[in-house]
Parts: structure tokens; C-alpha cells; sequence
């Protein structure tokens, strides 16, 4: 765990400075919206099938009750546990709890973003269990004591050689660089930790609701791992993430699959319904699933917010966003970054002295709405969050002023037509050839970069005026 | 820790009404589904996807030709395999094609169940195999995906632990496209514990976007199709 | 057809010429053209930083000076778009303005996409001869969803190569407030944008969207690499004259 909390404008600035970063940012959201676009032409019609997707996700989410009821009902019948957390310490201290019952030495763990969200790993930890990120990103970050920089491509910011540095102590020798061998020693140091793990914590990209099965999307097989070798499979899963049936999830794992990365199905799609039948050689004989709430029940309350349930945690988002290609996802300072993390996280967390810059990380260029296949107007509801802010007081008073002088010019035409004729004839000491290139703040935000032209000796409306008396 | 009924409430009434008593409907929207024209055309797209997620495959007519591509495949490399008695690990039963090559090869098979009492020491000897060797319920078409449910005479680990991973299936077992095989799956029931959707080997990008077979799972994989 | 215009509050204090070029080119084309008083600003500005009442109000003063119009064309995508997109959210508490926002939206166009889909006129004759690539504004693309209205124009433009502009479904930066209220990474996007207008060889820059074009010949000047850079009514306009 990192201590250093800076500003925002200090993890803007450090992502700014960061050429690696940036490049990789650039290569990585280049490359999974190219593959993204190619897997996505090729179905035929993709608007159907984000219709389809928006049709599912907005069904589950408005009867979430039913659906719940429903598969707490299968998996208990099944013999599972099902165990709610209200709050991210209530699901920490479940899974504690659950680890401690089991004297549990080894937790090996494979990618679950509700373990982010929580914090999960420190608290194990503290407790004295080994915790292990199976998934090579989020090992490399686990290291390197990082967030996620990505939610499907973790450790994208961090170069080979980085990562070589990291393995280096764990593998007591030097690592060449290559990722070969990179891949190699995981594959290895990972083997031991997979046959000697107790518990396996897995992540849900759905849940079923009348079977009672978890779908785990994976391609390292790593998943399958986690929910196949340990005696003990714990799952958490976000309480939104559910399909009513096997039918939908044509339409989710497309969706998901080829929004993700680009592919047809991830090489490892895995449909599980545990515990492991008694007459059956793998598996895990005890199943847990922990269903986390943190706040979704309020978003879950409003109308407006809603939709931002419906998110299948694709990614693809990320991989438009213009300004998250500039900056990646740590300036965020959140653990889920780019649009949809912008848009979640103050609703989760509600804190807006802490998140309340995050709507502000968008132009609204509205690529991010474009691109998600389930259709979350995501640039619309970062705006109407800004009107939250704005509205519950939060905003900067100076702020506030100009907005109500905008106001007041805007709706006073012909006032606006003389402040215009003495601002064209005041702004001289700023103008040079012509453009304005310096001045006070805040146009000094805009002339630091670039210049402005000078206002017009006549506006529009005075010379047409003047032209049609 | 937080009760059920409670949970559930609080989300009705946050939604504004009770809980539904039934199954709530909605209205499906279409999406266009891919299709194939014939059992010819499915097998042969199945195995070019396959192979161009970078997995190795046969279509196979006779006993003879899938003796042949499985000592194409395996001859040389068994030659070389220390542990030869305990490199094959296999399902209890294999599709019938399979268990026939495997005697006529004179391979010896483990079968995973029976290999061993405890599910450490089972695992320990998956991992310790050369090659996995399992069947299939079904397959995909068009994502190049293998479908595998789990069942007491198979064990999971089969196609996990081994570095490479070898699957017979029949070609009727084929379907077009995802939607087919999950209409199947539902008419099942209580699912199986475990169904494996299995599309190639196992792949990572997360250093440098870089693409890397075999990180975990198996790294070379193998698919025999039985024209039946 | 009688066409108001709407002549956008960037424009009008900054680019006043340009929306006279429109008024000339709508003239020429046969229509009748007027500019209603009372219009200033469509209110994204306000709208897009949260202050929803704000722009309400300034949304509610341009219906107003619209209310007997028969057609609305303005130079801008974006601020068509904020009418069609979001003035519905804005009066959704007020049936009167709602009604009276659905009419405007129906009657309103930005130029391109009126005189290309509405008036049915790809070719205006006009000529000019340049290197130029062509920047599709985010608002006029995804939101008012213009298509190719802006290139069919500049197709019959004869004399004018036109060369693709790499990434160009890239945000520019500007993003109204968001160019000040987050300038480090506004200028690090219009960074990459330049570099892309740089790259693509062009002389000229185009756009139908004169915020996009600001911001990016405003930072283009800045490094002191200037690329002419003109609006499509601006390229319209001086292609017609000769
Ligand atoms: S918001 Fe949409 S695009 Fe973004 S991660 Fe969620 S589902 Fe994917």
C-alpha cells in the first residue's frame, strides 16, 4: 500500500510528465478498440445486439430483488453459502471470518474488481494469510503495491523491464526482459501457489439467477485454477451482476467477449455451479458467494443513475475515452478509472469532497456512450452528476458567480451586444497581431496553451442589425 | 452477516414496489445469429477457428487416421517424455474413436479418478503429466470453442494442469454458434458443476500488450474431430 | 423557406463574418433569411457544468426569440445538438417549454446538414484550391449524428484535395469549460489533435464547429507551427465568391 495521497492536479501532472505511460495507454486502448471494432462488425448487426444488451441489463437491474432472492435461493439449495455485505468492511470481515473457520494459510486469488473495491487483500493479510493474485496484471501490481490502471489490462502502465525488476527478488536471480520468460517464471513460481492454495478467491462476471451458476470470463486459465484445485471457492460479486437465465448469456458473453478484448469468447469461459457434486474427483467441496451492496441499492433508488448499473465492466469505455488515453487510470485516484469509474465512484463512495473532480474528467466528447454495449449514456449522466454537485453546494462559489452573470448576459440580448462593444474596445492591452495570447486567470488556462482571437469590433447581432435596419 | 429478507426489502422498496412473486417478463430483442449451411461446413469453420486461435486439429474419418495424427503429433515427443507410464492422463472413458488409437499406439493412459486417493495427490499428478486427454459435449463454430460439463468420471484438471491439452469430440456435436449450445445447456436442468468453455490455449497480453501463450493453462492444444 | 438563423454565441462575438457568409449562402441558395432579436446562447455552457437552472434559463430566452420561425439553422453542431439532446432534460418539469423545446428541436438544423439532407444542394459551385483535412466534431458526429453532410459539401468543392486526418474521431480538447476547468489535459489532447492536423499534411484545417477549430489553431499558433484553418461556411463563402 502506497501512502502517498497527492493532490488531484499532482496525479495529473505525474501522468502527464510519464511518456511511458502514455504511450502505453495509447498502444494498449489502440489496439483492444481496433480488435474491439473488428469482432463487433462482424456479428451483422451491432446495435441489435446493444439493444439486447441495454433490454437484459435494464430488466435484471429493475427487478434486482427478484433476481437475488432468486439465486440465494438456487445456491443455498445447492448447498452454497450466500453472504450480504451491506458495506465494503461488512464483506471484508465475511471473508475474514470464512478464511479464519478454515485455518486457511494459502489464498490464491484470481481477478475479482469487488476485491479492489474493498481492499481486500491488506486486511487478509494483517490476519497472516498469504494472499496471491493469480492473473499475471494484477500479480505484477500486487508487487508493485499499485491500483488497477486499467479494469481488464491492470498493469498496463508498467514497461518489461519494470516488471523484470519486480520478479527479480521473488526469482533470486536476473530475469531478462522478454516476455517469454517473463510469462515462464509466473508460470512456475504460480504452479506451487495453485497446488498448495486453500481458499480461492474468484471474481463473477454474472451471475445466473435461476440456476444459481457464476460465469467467470478469463484467458489465463488462472479462473479456472482458483475455482477448481482449493477445497474452498469464495466468490464476490457486485449484487447487480446477474442474468436471469442461460439464455441472456448469449447475448452478455458476446457482448462482454468482443467489447473486452475483441474476442468471439474469451479462451476460458467458465459456467459454475458449486459446490462439487459428492461423486465428483475436482472442485471445491464448500462454496461461498459474497454480494456486496456499497451503495448500489442507492443508485439502485434513482431514476437518473440507474443505468450506470447496467455496466458489464467491458472496458471498452476506457478504450475511447480521449482523456483517459492522455493520463491512464491512476490519475484518477480511484479504483475504477476511465468513464464508467467517473461516473461510480462518487455514487459509491459518496464523498464529494474526495471524488467530486472525477465528472470533470471528460470533454463530453460522448465516445465512451458510443462505444459501451450495453448503451449507458455515460456522458450524460457525468453532467447531471456535475448538476448534483452544483446543486448539493459543492461547486466553488466563484463558480457559482459566473454561471449567474453568464445567466444574466445570456438573457439580456441587447445588454450582451454592449458588453461586447466595450469588451472589444477594452481587450486591447492583451491583443497582439490580432489574437489574444495572454491574460488573467482563468483565460489564462486557455492562452497558457493557446491563443484566442479578439473579440469583434461589432458582434453579429449589432452588424446585422446595422445591416437591416 | 446482513439478513436476507432485510437485504432483499430494502432493494423493493428502493425500487418502489414489492418484491414480484413470478418470474418477471420482458420483451427479448432479436440479434442476428451466424448459421452455418451443413455438418461439412461446421466441422471445417470449427477447426479454422481453432487453429487460428492457435490450436492444433484433425478432422479424422477412420481408426487409422486418428492413429496416424496422433502419432504425428505425440510420436516423437513420447520418445522423449521421462515419466512415459504417467505422462497421458485421461477422462475414465473417452469417446470410442480415442480409447481404440490409444490401444493400438500402445500408449499407456492414466485415468485421473482412479490415479489416486486424494484430490492433492490427483492434482500433483495432472500437473506432473505431459498431456491431458479429454472429450467434449460440445463445440462452437464460429468462436472456435470447446465445451466441456463436468461428471464423476472426469476430472477437471484434465484439461488444466497439463501442459498440453488433447480433446476428441464428435463432429454432430457441433453447433453454430453460442446461443445453440446455452439453449442446450438450460434444458438440463441443474446445471453440472462445472462447464468449461475452452476456446485455445491460454493467453495473456497484460505485459506491454504483448501476447503470450500458456501462462497458466495449457500451452499447446489439441482437437481431434470424429467425422461421425 | 424563411430560415432563422441562430448565430451562436461564440460566433457571434468572435467569427461575425462567418455568420454573415451563412446568411449570404442561405440567400443565394433562395431563401428568405432573418435573425430573430433576443437570441444569445443555447446554454451548454452552463448545461455541461451542472448548472442545469442557469442554463435553463438561458435555453428558455433563445425558444423564446425562435417561437415563430419556421426553420433554425445554425453554424454550429454542438449547439443544435444541445437543443435536440438535452433541452428535453432541461424543461422535463415544465409541460409548456417542453412543448415548446420539441417544436424548436423539430425546426432546427446546423448548416451543413440543412443544406445537404434539407435543402437537397451537395453542389454549390463552388471552388478552391488547397490540401485539406477535414476534423468531424465530436458533438455534430455522435450527438446530432450529421453523418457526412459536412464532407458531401466539401466533395463538390472543385480544386480542393482533401487527406485524411489520422484518429480523427479524437476529441480535440476543447469540451467548452472543460478547456479551462482541466487545461493540462485539454492541452495534452489538443496537443495530440495538432499533431494529427500536422501529420496528415494538410494546408488547411476544416471543421463545422468553430470551438473545435479555435482550440486547435489556437494551440497550433501557440507552437508556432499555424495552420490556415477555416470554418465550412468560411471555405463555402470565399469558393462561391470566385
Ligand atoms: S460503462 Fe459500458 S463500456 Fe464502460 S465498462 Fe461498463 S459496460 Fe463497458
Amino acid at each position: 500500500m502506497t501512502m502517498y495521497n497527492p493532490t488531484i492536479d499532482q496525479r495529473v501532472d505525474e501522468a502527464l510528465a510519464n511518456d511511458f505511460l502514455r504511450l502505453a495507454t495509447r498502444r494498449a486502448t489502440d489496439r483492444l478498440r481496433n480488435n474491439k471494432y473488428k469482432a463487433t462488425a462482424e456479428l451483422g448487426d451491432w446495435e441489435k445486439w446493444r439493444q439486447a444488451g441495454e433490454t437484459i441489463r435494464t430488466h435484471v437491474v429493475a427487478n434486482l430483488d427478484f433476481y437475488l432472492q432468486q439465486l440465494i435461493g438456487q445456491i443455498e439449495k445447492q448447498g452454497g453459502h450466500v453472504h450480504l455485505a451491506k458495506t465494503p468492511a461488512d464483506a471484508i470481515a465475511i471473508v475474514r471470518k470464512i478464511v479464519a473457520d478454515n485455518n486457511s494459510k494459502n489464498v490464491i486469488k484470481s481477478k475479482s474488481m469487488i476485491s479492489e473495491e474493498i481492499h481486500l487483500n491488506h486486511a487478509l493479510e494483517e490476519d497472516g494469510s498469504t494472499v496471491i493474485e493469480t492473473d499475471l496484471g494484477e500479480y505484477i501490481i500486487q508487487i508493485a503495491g499499485e491500483p488497477p490502471s486499467h479494469i481488464i489490462v491492470p498493469a498496463m502502465h508498467k514497461t518489461r523491464q519494470q516488471v523484470a525488476d519486480l520478479f527479480e527478488p521473488i526469482a533470486g536471480h536476473v530475469l531478462s526482459s522478454d516476455t517469454p520468460t517473463l510469462t515462464r517464471f509466473v508460470r512456475l513460481q504460480m504452479r506451487e501457489r495453485f497446488l498448495q492454495g486453500d481458499i480461492g478467491i474468484t471474481g463473477c462476471n454474472f451471475a445466473v439467477a435461476n440456476t444459481g451458476s457464476i460465469v467467470m470470463v478469463t484467458n489465463e486459465g488462472n479462473g479456472r485454477m482458483v475455482s477448481t484445485l482449493p477445497r474452498v471457492q469464495i466468490t464476490l460479486m457486485g449484487m447487480e451482476r446477474i442474468v436471469p437465465s442461460f439464455r441472456e448469456l448469449d447475448v452478455m458473453l458476446n457482448l462482454l467477449a468482443r467489447s473486452a478484448t475483441g474476442q468471439r469468447l474469451s479462451s476460458y469461459t467458465s459456467i459454475l455451479t458449486p459446490p462439487k457434486r459428492a461423486s465428483e474427483a475436482d472442485g471445491p467441496e464448500e462454496f461461498h458467494l459474497v454480494i456486496l451492496d456499497h451503495n448500489r441499492s442507492e443508485i439502485l433508488g434513482d431514476q437518473t443513475f440507474r443505468p450506470a448499473l447496467n455496466c458489464i465492466r467491458c472496458g471498452a469505455c476506457f478504450n475511447v475515452c480521449p482523456v483517459y488515453r492522455q493520463i491512464g487510470g491512476h490519475a484518477y485516484g480511484s479504483v475504477y478509472a476511465g468513464p464508467i469509474g467517473s461516473v461510480i465512484t462518487p455514487l459509491l463512495e459518496k464523498d464529494w469532497k474526495t471524488w467530486g473532480h472525477l465528472p470533470y474528467f471528460s470533454s463530453l466528447c460522448g465516445a465512451c456512450s458510443e462505444a459501451c454495449p450495453v448503451r449507458i449514456p455515460l456522458h450524460d449522466l457525468l453532467v447531471k452528476l456535475r448538476a448534483r454537485k452544483t446543486l448539493s453546494g459543492h461547486t466553488p462559489q466563484i463558480e457559482q458567480q459566473i454561471f449567474k452573470t453568464y445567466r444574466y448576459f445570456f438573457t439580456h440580448e441587447k445588454i450582451l451586444r454592449r458588453a461586447l462593444r466595450l469588451g472589444s474596445r477594452l481587450q486591447w492591452p492583451l491583443v497582439r497581431n490580432g489574437r489574444i495570447s495572454g491574460g488573467p486567470p482563468p483565460l489564462s488556462n486557455w492562452t497558457k496553451s493557446r491563443t484566442l482571437p479578439k473579440v469583434a469590433t461589432k458582434s453579429f447581432m449589432q452588424m446585422w442589425s446595422e445591416l437591416n435596419p | 452477516m446482513t439478513n436476507t429478507n432485510e437485504f432483499i426489502n430494502q432493494l423493493a422498496s428502493k425500487l418502489g414496489r414489492a418484491t414480484p412473486t413470478e418470474t418477471p417478463n420482458y420483451v427479448a430483442s432479436n440479434v442476428p445469429q451466424y448459421r452455418l449451411s451443413n455438418p461439412k461446413e461446421r466441422a471445417s469453420i470449427f477447426l479454422d477457428n481453432w487453429q487460428a486461435l492457435g490450436g492444433k486439429g484433425a478432422i479424422v474419418e477412420s481408426l487409422e487416421d486418428t492413429v496416424q495424427c496422433l502419432r504425428g503429433w505425440f510420436g516423437d515427443l513420447l520418445a522423449a517424455w521421462p515419466n512415459k507410464p504417467q505422462a497421458i492422463i485421461a477422462w475414465d472413458l473417452l469417446p470410442t474413436v480415442a480409447e481404440y488409437a490409444f490401444k493400438a499406439l500402445e500408449w499407456p493412459l492414466v485415468r485421473y479418478t482412479q490415479a489416486a486417493q486424494t484430490a492433492v495427490d490427483r492434482y500433483s499428478l495432472a500437473a506432473l503429466a505431459e498431456l491431458g486427454v479429454t472429450g467434449a459435449d460440445r463445440g462452437i463454430a464460429l468462436s472456435g470453442t470447446l465445451v466441456i460439463n463436468s461428471h464423476p468420471q472426469r476430472g477437471r484438471a484434465i484439461s488444466l494442469l497439463p501442459p498440453r491439452h488433447l480433446t476428441f469430440i464428435e463432429a454432430s456435436k457441433l453447433r453454430d454458434n453460442l446461443f445453440e449450445v446455452l439453449e442446450e445447456l438450460a434444458s438440463l436442468g441443474i446445471p453440472p458443476s462445472a462447464i468449461e468453455m475452452i476456446s485455445g490455449p491460454s493467453r495473456t497480453s497484460d505485459i506491454e500488450m504483448d501476447l503470450s501463450i500458456g501462462v497458466h493453462g495449457p500451452i499447446e492444444v489439441y482437437v481431434v474431430v470424429i467425422d461421425d | 423557406m424563411k430560415v432563422s438563423l441562430f448565430a451562436t454565441c461564440l460566433a457571434n462575438a468572435l467569427y461575425p463574418e462567418m455568420v454573415l457568409t451563412m446568411a449570404k449562402i442561405l440567400k443565394h441558395l433562395g431563401q428568405t433569411v432573418d435573425v430573430p432579436e433576443g437570441q444569445a446562447c443555447c446554454g451548454q455552457i452552463a448545461f455541461n457544468s451542472g448548472y442545469f437552472d442557469d442554463a435553463r434559463e438561458v435555453a428558455r430566452t433563445l425558444i423564446d426569440s425562435f417561437e415563430h420561425s419556421e426553420v433554425v439553422v445554425g453554424p454550429s453542431g454542438s449547439c443544435i445538438a444541445m437543443i435536440h439532446e438535452y433541452y428535453p432534460t432541461l424543461f422535463e418539469n415544465e409541460p409548456a417549454y417542453l412543448e415548446k423545446a420539441n417544436e424548436l428541436i423539430q425546426k432546427s438544423y446546423e448548416f451543413t446538414q440543412f443544406v445537404v439532407d434539407v435543402l437537397k444542394k451537395p453542389d454549390l459551385g463552388a471552388s478552391y484550391s488547397a490540401k485539406a483535412t477535414y476534423h468531424p466534431s465530436c458533438h455534430a458526429t455522435r450527438l446530432l449524428k450529421i453523418g457526412d453532410a459536412p464532407l458531401t459539401l466539401l466533395q463538390h468543392v472543385k480544386g480542393l484535395e482533401l487527406v485524411p486526418l489520422p484518429e480523427a474521431q479524437l476529441c480535440c480538447g476543447f469540451g467548452g469549460t472543460f478547456s479551462v476547468k482541466m487545461p493540462k489535459i485539454s492541452e495534452a489532447m489538443v496537443a495530440e489533435k495538432a499533431q494529427h492536423v500536422l501529420d496528415s499534411g494538410a494546408d488547411l484545417l476544416l471543421g463545422m464547429d468553430m470551438g473545435c477549430l479555435m482550440n486547435i489553431s489556437g494551440y497550433l499558433e501557440k507552437i508556432h507551427k499555424p495552420v490556415k484553418t477555416m470554418h465550412i461556411i468560411q471555405l463555402l463563402g470565399e469558393g462561391m465568391r470566385s
